[in-house]
């Protein structure tokens, strides 16, 4: 499945990009491990992910086009 | 409930005392109000070790941020009977002693405008998709942390 990806905050400048499409992805947890291998600096950082705007905590199959971003921890205020 | 609609609450760079000034005059024709309360967000000059802060560039989750801030908005309206409740959070740049949120309620009586105003500004704080990039004076930039 294909994954449109938006990093935010401190993600954005481990990997240098804003948003980025990621082919042949069948779930959330090979979308980690794809992302852990190509950047191994975003394991260290905590972050939440979140499906089309809801925030998903369990293995999630993908079906379709998806937009998936990756949150880390808030500041705003 | 379900009839209010989700607001933006983004505003592009610092938000201005005359803005805050023509939101507080828009409400004397709600007589029914007796409390206002105001939290104003300004942008701090924090000196750390790697510098001092000069300015705050905001980014958001916009979409899920506005999604996030109608349920809380939701939240507090049936919680406490408060009259209006407005927030509005700066994107962009916003320089050291700027202003970069404004949360406004309003109630017939102090306590409930007291209360509701505070609980918005905790929760917001945690719960939206928003994140400050701190620009310190040699230009380098370092990731907010909220305490």
């Amino acid at each position: 499945m294909r994954v449109h990806l938006t990093l935010f905050g401190q993600l954005s400048d481990i990997t240098g990009k804003r948003e980025m499409i990621l082919d042949d992805i069948p779930d959330t947890a090979t979308l980690l491990e794809t992302l852990n291998t190509m950047y191994p600096q975003m394991a260290n950082t905590k972050f939440a992910m979140a499906l089309n705007t809801k925030v998903i905590k369990e293995n999630t199959i993908l079906h379709g086009d998806n937009n998936i971003a990756l949150l880390p921890p808030f500041s705003g205020g | 409930m379900s009839e209010r609609k989700p607001k933006n609450i983004f505003h592009q760079g610092p938000i201005p005392a005359t803005f805050i000034a023509e939101s507080i005059q828009k409400h004397s024709t709600q007589i029914g109000i007796g409390g206002h309360s105001i939290f104003l967000g300004q942008v701090r000059a924090d000196v750390g070790e790697n510098g001092k802060v000069k300015a705050i560039d905001f980014t958001a989750f916009e979409e899920m941020a506005i999604e996030k801030m109608h349920s809380i908005r939701e939240d507090i309206f049936s919680k406490y009977p408060i009259t209006c409740m407005h927030v509005h959070h700066s994107l962009g740049e916003v320089l050291a002693g700027e202003i970069c949120l404004f949360v406004f309620s309003s109630s017939a009586h102090r306590k409930e405008a007291m209360e509701a105003c505070n609980e918005i500004v905790e929760r917001l704080k945690a719960e939206l998709p928003i994140w400050g990039r701190e620009i310190l004076e040699d230009d380098s930039h370092q990731w907010k942390v909220n305490k």
